[in-house]
């Protein structure tokens, strides 16, 4: 088991970058989640490191070794494709053994591994089946054990869950992590699911149209998104933003949304005393946010009027949808408290978790200095 | 009106297309019929009369020995005629499933250019009837032709082979890129990253993944190897069932005509059996674009 290091790492495709310049590390027993919508070249980079592509330019390392000119077959990595990509002509036994037989191993330790591994996974039961005979679930954990059997170095996974019907995918994703610790194997996971990357993972990479936007614990990409896609991509419902221009008053500032005038939050005041910026994004998150009725109840420098546009009951909770002129936003609220719409209301996002993005480059202020 | 699924047709209906479907299928039905009964009876069986049926093996017996017509009593050689039909089916059959499960595979995986345009020129070779072609294979013939008298058979079956083979190559490449198409990359390299080699993957995977496509260019090429009249009468140095039978309906005065039907029978043979034992199979390859 290995740690794993992309080095400026480009992948073109004719004239389309699919990745591009990436450069990432992933620690040995770590659990990295490539978190990106589709097309952003998550699935690109996985199969970089699997060696089904070779990259454009850059260096790919397993430990101090460079792989880069490798091809898969000597990477000894696992992959579990999206689709699961059993061989449908070969029982589930034979799937299961067919890395090891391409090692001409004998027989007998080829039996003794598949039924380890099956045992593990709980489908010891099903080798004498063909694939189609198997649920979408059992066929995910067949392309598991296969990629295990050979216990490799590093094991890649490919949105394994994204075949699965809702319930089961969040069974398996407790399933999948635990096994991950168990093992003790460098893991690679690429997911589109922001609530998958942020359950599993150790670390998260976000990906965007080729480039990593931000890398880090799934509490720091959570709260401290480095710039506003990040904000936008996790989170359901996602970060709010609204633009909001500046006034400089005698040494104080002062956001502006149409006919509000709100405080920059404190952690803010030096960042932006510095840049001088005369328009910011502001974004929270609607758990963040609290919806009061009247100005008494106003619990910090933060706060704006609005009107309720919308109100989803979620069982747990509201999501109370506000109109900002015209603009909206997007609040949780605990299910005691009762709005109906177009009422009159007192947006109060905590200051603190409030994240402010520079309107041209999109990225948090505190980056740019 | 009673309800009923969208699938299922009035019996009514059912029973008009049957019989349209009878009636339609019945001339050559009956054709096929009146020679098979022919060939085990002393004259031909014709204008639906059955009294000029009687019943005789001697046809057959005649045909297995190599007697050809009792009128000119020239000593022909059936077995050897059979042989060299097989000879040139068995050719195609092998040449047609060799290039087209490859380069079924080529297209279907390359991405190289003009590749579009490629393909369009395969199926528009296929458009071509193999009688249009014939003047300027022969040229080609005479160029490559041995000049030594004594290679020439060998050369004819040879080029027979080839040259009619690549009337059914279009289809058969077609066929095959269509079965290729239906196997996921992820399957490949899966294969791949589990420590294949590329020749590996093909031999283990993807080969046994397309098995009923080959089993069906197999036999489209056997019959077309099989049935054929033209290309084999033009080129081959000797003869086949096909030219055998085409010659003696030449010599239709002299010719013993129960014994051709004979003739005909067991050039119809193959045909039959394949169909009936691979029914299964050609339906399987209709079906190859929706299902697994």
């Amino acid at each position: 088991m290995v740690s794993i290091k992309l080095d400026r790492v480009t992948k073109r495709f004719g004239k389309i970058i699919a990745v591009n310049n990436v450069s990432l590390e992933i620690a040995h027993k770590e659990f990295m989640a490539l978190l990106g919508p589709s097309g952003s070249g998550k699935s690109t980079i996985l199969y970089l490191i699997a060696g089904i592509y070779k990259p454009t330019s850059g260096r790919i390392f397993f430990g101090d070794k460079d792989v880069t000119e490798i091809p898969p077959k000597e990477r000894n990595v696992g992959l579990v494709f999206q689709n699961w990509a059993l061989y449908p002509h070969m029982k589930v036994y034979d799937n299961i053994a067919f890395p090891l037989r391409l090692k001409k191993v004998p027989e007998d330790y080829i039996r003794k591994k598949v039924v380890e591994v099956t045992k593990m996974l709980h489908i010891d039961h099903l080798l004498d089946r063909y694939p189609y005979q198997l649920s979408g679930g059992q066929q995910q954990r067949v392309a598991i054990a296969r990629a295990l059997v050979k216990e490799p170095l590093v094991l890649l996974l490919d949105e394994p869950l994204s075949n699965l019907d809702a319930l089961l995918r969040i069974y398996v994703r407790a399933e999948l992590k635990k096994l991950q610790k168990k093992l003790g194997i460098t893991t690679i996971y690429v997911t589109h699911d922001q609530a998958e990357a942020l359950a599993m993972a150790d670390r998260i990479a976000v990906i965007n149209e080729g480039k990593i936007l931000q890398v880090g614990d799934p509490e720091t990409v959570y709260n401290r998104p480095s710039c506003k896609f990040v904000g936008g991509f996790l989170g359901s419902p996602p970060m709010n933003f609204i633009e909001a221009g500046l006034e400089y008053a005698n040494g104080d500032v002062y956001m502006i949304i149409d006919d509000n005038k709100i405080r920059v939050p404190r952690q803010y005041i030096e960042i932006i005393n510095k840049l001088r910026p005369d328009k910011v994004i502001i974004g929270f998150r609607p758990e963040d946010t609290v919806l009061v009725r009247k100005e008494r109840d106003i619990i910090n420098r933060t706060c704006f009027y609005g009107e309720v546009y919308a109100v989803e009951p979620l069982g747990r909770e509201y999501i109370i949808t506000i109109s900002i002129n015209a603009k909206l936003i997007k609040a949780i609220v605990p299910r005691d408290q009762v709005f109906i719409s177009g009422e009159k209301t007192v947006v109060c996002p905590l200051e603190e978790k409030i994240v402010l993005f520079d309107v041209k480059t999109e990225k948090a202020l505190e980056l740019l200095i | 009106m009673s309800l009923r699924d969208v699938e299922v047709r009035a019996r009514k209906t059912e029973a008009i297309i049957a019989l349209a479907i009878i009636l339609a299928t019945s001339p050559i039905i009956i054709g096929f019929s009146l020679i098979i009964l022919s060939s085990f009876s002393k004259s031909m069986v014709t204008n639906f009369d059955p009294s000029s049926f009687h019943l005789t093996l001697e046809n057959w017996i005649n045909l297995l020995q190599g007697k050809s017509a009792a009128v000119g009593g020239l000593k022909e050689n059936i077995l050897k005629y059979t042989l060299n039909t097989a000879v040139v089916a068995l050719g195609v059959s092998l040449v047609v499933t060799l290039v087209g499960t490859m380069s079924g595979y080529a297209i279907s995986r390359m991405n190289f250019r003009y590749r579009k345009h490629f393909l369009l020129l395969i199926l528009l070779l296929h458009a071509f009837p193999g009688s249009v072609l014939i003047v300027g294979v022969y040229f080609i013939y005479r160029l490559m032709s041995p000049i030594a008298m004594g290679s020439i058979t060998t050369f004819s079956f040879f080029y027979v082979i080839i040259a009619r083979a690549s009337l059914e190559i279009p289809m058969a490449v077609w066929l095959m890129k269509g079965f290729f198409d239906l196997i996921p990359w992820e399957v490949e390299w899966a294969a791949l990253i589990d420590g294949a080699s590329r020749l590996t993957v093909w031999r283990k995977v993807m080969l046994p993944l397309v098995k009923p496509g080959i089993a069906a260019i197999l036999l489209f090429g056997f019959l077309a190897g099989w049935q054929d009249l033209i290309y084999v009468r033009t080129f081959l140095a000797e003869k086949t069932l096909a030219t055998f039978i085409e010659y003696n309906l030449g010599t239709l005065e002299f010719a013993e005509m129960p014994l051709v039907a004979a003739a005909a029978t067991l050039y119809l043979l193959p045909t039959i059996i394949f169909f009936i034992t691979s029914q299964q199979l050609l339906l399987k390859v209709s079906l190859a674009g929706l299902k697994r």
